[in-house]
């Protein structure tokens, strides 16, 4: 370790120094988006006032006038929520069954399970339309919440699954021996003992559900329609409304981002399916 | 009943609605893409419900290959993908060995190097193709035009004027043009995913075994090389497991293409059936079974990587 301290009397300086820029131009255009979001839609395009400006709320004020923001924050929260929950109640059994009474086959159900998330949304999309429209399902919050639970499923079954696996199984035995019944067994010792890894599940699940961006534009109008189908909505607004648009983007992605900050980690797991560790 | 069978059924529920959703809308599209289906036809009103009786066998893929958007479509949905796959690799790579010490404020770095990854695609696109790239009122415009008036300030002055009279006038790109959309996508999409690839290796790092790095150290081994033999091969399967998992993102991309210019330049192999499916649901299926063939060239690498690791 000598060699190494010696070594590099101007690297300890240069490298913290140039590890901060690197994560701040990484956050300048989200840090731009939120400057921008105080700016008055005339001020927004005008080079003189690029930093220094009179700050005004008007935009954040002026939201459910402009782009009746919370009519979709609403539809987001609505389905975001409720596929989250529903997505957890068809995984945990699930999962469940997987981690504790494996069978031969049990590798290869998570294995088909994966490769449903692999199918592109685009080579469905007429059938899924059609199927939506002929159902009466079109652009309602039902249709919305069952799509984003079926494009989750297969990563929380996932991760679940690897929470589970981690708690011996003579603690979920001894249950049985007290006489509790599986469901029991489910509710009273595997919740408990795996809150922590059901709680970041459940959030990353939320977030992916809240990011989605294909779905809920492609199969709804307006009833269902969430924040992504009102951002591309106004994708090109001809420097008009730089401020207004993004007082309404940072609202979108502001709740996201900090509930992002905390589950970095479930997110490595998450998306390797446990194979990075 | 045995005393597992009850466990073991509960996993039916979900096992039985994944069946559902794979099976009943990729059967649908397999079906429509052998038959003639399109929704508005004055000509042939019997195309424009689905029945056997309009088969057409594989002349819908024919009709698919044969068009000029779909070789564009390919090509272009391979560009955006390896150009992002690239940059963010070699980003990725960088930015998580910078990244690794510790060093004053760490914690705080990384919070501002994940943030980007949980933005929604939407407002990422909206963003960047507005707000930043614009070529009049975003910052590139602004900054092009400022770099202008300082070179136009600076070339009536006295000694260096001739120097920088000798320079030209600068021209802001316009992304939303044929020629840069494909370029305004893989530019976002990159800041997007770069922290996720910083994530995964930054993860992978910290089980690099220490002990053996020092050794090195001692037999005078260089940073460089220790990089290039250590740090590196460590890093060879969480690098492929990053390359497949975007790669099977990035071949489904769309709000982004549908926002920088509605598929002008840019468009892709979603965007093309997205297209198709306004009227030509025989061709959009047919695109659909394409796309499906080389996500699953992607998948079938992934998923053995993951099977291995899956019941350690």
């Amino acid at each position: 370790m000598a060699i190494v301290a010696q070594s590099s009397k101007l690297s300890n300086v240069l490298w913290p120094v140039l590890a901060w820029i690197v994560g701040l131009l990484f956050f300048f255009p989200i840090f731009w988006m939120v400057l921008t979001s105080f700016k008055t839609d005339a001020d927004a395009v005008k080079p003189e006032y690029l930093l220094w400006f009179t700050p005004t709320l008007d935009n954040y004020l002026n939201m459910t006038e402009n782009y009746d923001y919370w009519r979709f924050a609403r539809n987001s929260v609505i389905t975001s929520v409720f596929a989250t929950i529903f997505t957890l109640v068809v995984g945990i059994p699930a999962a469940y069954a997987m981690a504790f009474n494996p069978t031969k086959r049990t590798k290869d159900v998570l294995m088909w399970m994966l490769s449903t998330k692999m199918l592109p949304a685009a080579a469905v999309l007429y059938p899924m339309t059609f199927l939506t429209k002929s159902l009466g399902l079109f652009d309602t919050h039902f249709m919305i919440i069952l799509v984003l639970s079926l494009i989750n499923l297969p990563i929380v079954i996932w991760m679940l699954f690897t929470y589970f696996k981690e708690i011996p199984k003579d603690i979920i035995e001894a249950g049985k021996m007290d006489g509790v019944d599986t469901l029991g067994e489910i509710k009273e010792i595997l919740i408990p003992l795996a809150w922590g890894g059901i709680a970041s599940t459940a959030l990353l699940c939320f977030i992916f559900c809240w990011n989605e961006a294909y779905w809920t534009v492609r199969l709804t109008t307006t009833d269902a329609a969430t924040l992504s189908k009102l951002i591309e909505g106004n994708r090109a607004p001809e420097g008009l409304f730089f401020g207004r648009l993004s007082a309404v983007s940072t609202a979108a992605v502001g709740p996201i981002v900090v509930l992002g900050w905390f589950c970095q980690k479930q997110l490595v797991q998450g998306l390797t399916f446990g194979a990075v560790k | 009943m045995s005393k597992r069978t009850l466990p073991r059924l509960l996993q039916t529920p979900a096992v039985f609605l994944l069946l559902v959703w794979m099976l009943v809308p990729l059967g649908m599209t397999l079906y429509f893409s052998f038959i003639r289906y399109v929704l508005n036809s004055l000509r042939r009103p019997e195309w424009t419900s689905p029945s056997l009786s309009n088969w057409r066998g594989f002349g819908n893929y024919e009709f698919v290959l044969k068009s000029k958007d779909f070789l564009l479509a390919i090509q272009n949905s391979l560009v955006i993908v390896c150009s992002i796959l690239f940059l963010t690799v070699i980003l990725g790579v960088l930015i998580a060995v910078l990244i690794n010490r510790a060093f004053p404020g760490r914690g705080i770095v990384r919070v501002l190097l994940i943030s980007p990854f949980f933005v929604m695609p939407a407002v990422n696109a909206v963003l960047w193709i507005n707000m930043i790239l614009d070529p009049v009122l975003g910052l590139q415009g602004i900054a092009v035009g400022s770099i202008n008036d300082m070179v136009e300030g600076l070339r009536n002055a006295p000694l260096v004027g001739w120097f920088f009279s000798l320079w030209p006038e600068l021209t802001p790109i316009s992304f939303r043009a044929t020629q840069t959309s494909a370029l305004a996508v893989i530019i976002m999409v990159t800041w997007q995913w770069t922290p996720f690839a910083v994530l995964i290796f930054m993860t992978s790092l910290q089980s690099e075994d220490q002990q053996q790095k020092e050794a090195a150290v001692l037999d005078g081994a260089g940073p460089w090389s220790q990089f290039r033999f250590l740090t590196l091969p460590h890093l060879g399967r969480p690098i492929a497991i990053v390359v497949m998992i975007q790669a099977i993102f990035h071949l489904s991309l769309y709000a982004e293409i549908e926002i920088v210019s509605r598929g002008n330049g840019n468009k892709n192999l979603p965007y093309l059936i997205g297209e198709f499916a306004n009227n030509n649901i025989g061709a959009a299926s047919a695109t659909g079974i394409f796309a499906v063939i080389l996500a699953n060239i992607v998948a079938i690498f992934l998923l053995r990587m993951i099977g291995k690791t899956l019941m350690e």
